[in-house]
């Protein structure tokens, strides 16, 4: 029995005309992508309103002043649009990349770097049974060969003998690059397979 | 034209056809593989297991419609363990189509007449909270500050939930659902490094080799690996899905694209010894 839902109908027609691309471009795909792009920018614009509302225009009511800065700035965001006064947006780009920087600097040094250094460092090669010993082998070989392979000053780092290590971190940079792939056509499979369930269950109610 | 030639000019609709087709025959009819459960799921599971009944934990849904179908079932099968350990939840939204994705979510794990679960009480759902980083800095600094009200526009500041909760230091851990990198990192960054909560990080599949570092240095405490990590959760939680069902297609699909892949090489490695014959 199909669904009799008019809005599950809507969702299968929009499923199989954006797989339809998978195919060929069409005007059915066509149709779609534009119907997408339209709702998604009304969704963002409602939301920005009401983020403008919530985070800003609220506290103004509720006497808190300062936030009028915030909306100065978000105003003069407008002005690159303007031949004459563009140059006034770069004063709160200036603020939002320095807000941003700010905000994350410290703690991405002490998680990507700090951390990350110290747990390499720190993991003994042997122990942890035999898998435990090879991963620690191939994580600490890894991490010696890639670091190598990045050290352009010193030429003769990456010819004879020597140049085999930049070599291998190049090799095992590569095999990461392939898990990454593999997962990547995992994800889009991932994603594609819900819609596979949508209209088998939801729409054709087959299973 | 060679067999070898044909094979590796096959037409894409021929490509696209085999692998819908390769999808439909699981759908249709599950095979039931077998799932073996990642270690990175089990920590996931394991720390949420491990928190007493009434702690706080402050969850991100930071995906939207096109990352549902991936990571809508580990979130169900997640909220359904916090539920069932009686823990409380404040939910937020680090993505546009965030606030889109709740009402699915909450739907299929049914709060309230599944656990009894209060909404102000059990749990709040505080929106979408724009700015990535700073969002995330906004609410673990002084969230009564950033947020007055929920998503529907009700006061938080009478909520029994919301009373206890004011920033990082009332929240047991922080656990996100993600698409995107930056928040991804940024939870790391905030929660672990700069405020030291402990962190639960749900990713698509193919983000997972980019935070798996902060798992393996202890600043994840799990990994919700996409489909695989969902359908993970909803074994161990007892709740199968989506998920579960998805195992079996996915399986079966990419043995099509194993197989794609070798006679692609195959064909590659065969012409070029018939060109130099």
């Amino acid at each position: 029995m199909v669904s009799m839902d008019p809005s599950i109908w809507i969702a299968a027609f929009f499923t199989i005309a954006a797989t339809s691309y998978a195919f060929r471009d069409n005007v059915v795909f066509k149709f779609a992508e534009y119907t997408f792009i339209g709702v998604a920018a009304g969704h963002q614009i409602v939301m920005g309103i009401k983020n403008i509302r919530d985070y800003g225009w609220t506290k103004i009511m509720e006497g808190q002043i300062i936030y009028v800065l915030v909306f100065v700035l978000g105003i003069m965001l407008y002005a690159r649009f303007h031949r004459e006064y563009y140059w006034m947006y770069r004063f709160p780009i200036a603020f939002l990349v320095g807000n941003g920087v700010g905000i994350s600097i410290r703690a991405a040094i002490h998680s990507d770097f700090i951390v990350q250094v110290a747990q390499t460092a720190s993991t003994p090669l042997i122990g942890g049974g035999a898998m435990g010993t090879i991963n620690a082998i191939i994580t600490f070989v890894g991490a010696v060969t890639a670091i190598f392979h990045f050290i352009f000053t010193q030429e003769n780092l990456h010819e004879g003998t020597l140049g085999y290590i930049p070599k291998i971190g190049r090799w095992l940079m590569l095999l990461a690059f392939g898990a990454s792939f593999g997962n990547t056509i995992m994800s889009r499979f991932g994603m594609y397979q819900g819609r596979i369930i949508f209209l088998l269950r939801d729409w054709l109610q087959l299973v | 034209m060679s067999v070898w030639e044909k094979l590796t000019s096959l037409p894409r609709e021929v490509v696209m056809g085999l692998v819908i087709i390769a999808m439909l025959i699981p759908a249709l009819s599950p095979l039931g593989l077998p799932l073996m459960t990642g270690q990175m799921s089990q920590d996931w599971y394991d720390t949420i297991e491990a928190l007493p009944e009434g702690s706080v934990i402050l969850f991100d849904i930071g995906y939207g419609s096109g990352g549902y179908p991936s990571l809508g079932p580990g979130t169900i099968a997640a909220f359904h363990q916090i539920f069932e350990n009686d823990l409380k939840l404040v939910i937020m939204a680090t993505a546009l189509e965030g606030t889109l994705m709740y009402p699915l979510v909450m739907a299929a794990v049914q709060p309230e007449s599944n656990y009894g679960a209060v909404y102000g009480e059990d749990y709040v759902f505080i929106g979408y909270i724009a700015g990535t980083q700073t969002a995330m800095a906004g609410v673990l600094g002084d969230l009564h500050e950033l947020v007055t009200n929920d998503y529907q526009g009700n006061p938080i500041s009478g909520m029994p939930l919301m009373d206890n909760v004011g920033g990082a230091d009332d929240f047991a851990i922080v656990a996100y659902v993600t698409t995107s990198g930056d928040v991804a990192e940024g939870w790391v960054y905030q929660a672990y490094s700069q405020y030291n909560r402990d962190v639960l990080g749900g990713t698509l599949s193919m983000m997972t080799t980019s935070i798996k570092p902060y798992y393996d240095s202890g600043q994840l405490l799990g990994i919700m690996d996409g489909v695989k990590g969902a359908a993970d959760l909803e074994f161990l939680t007892g709740h199968p899905g989506d998920a579960i069902v998805s195992s079996d297609i996915l399986t079966f699909t990419q043995t099509l694209v194993l197989i794609f892949i070798a006679v692609g090489n195959i064909s590659w490695f065969m012409q070029k010894q018939e060109g130099s014959g």
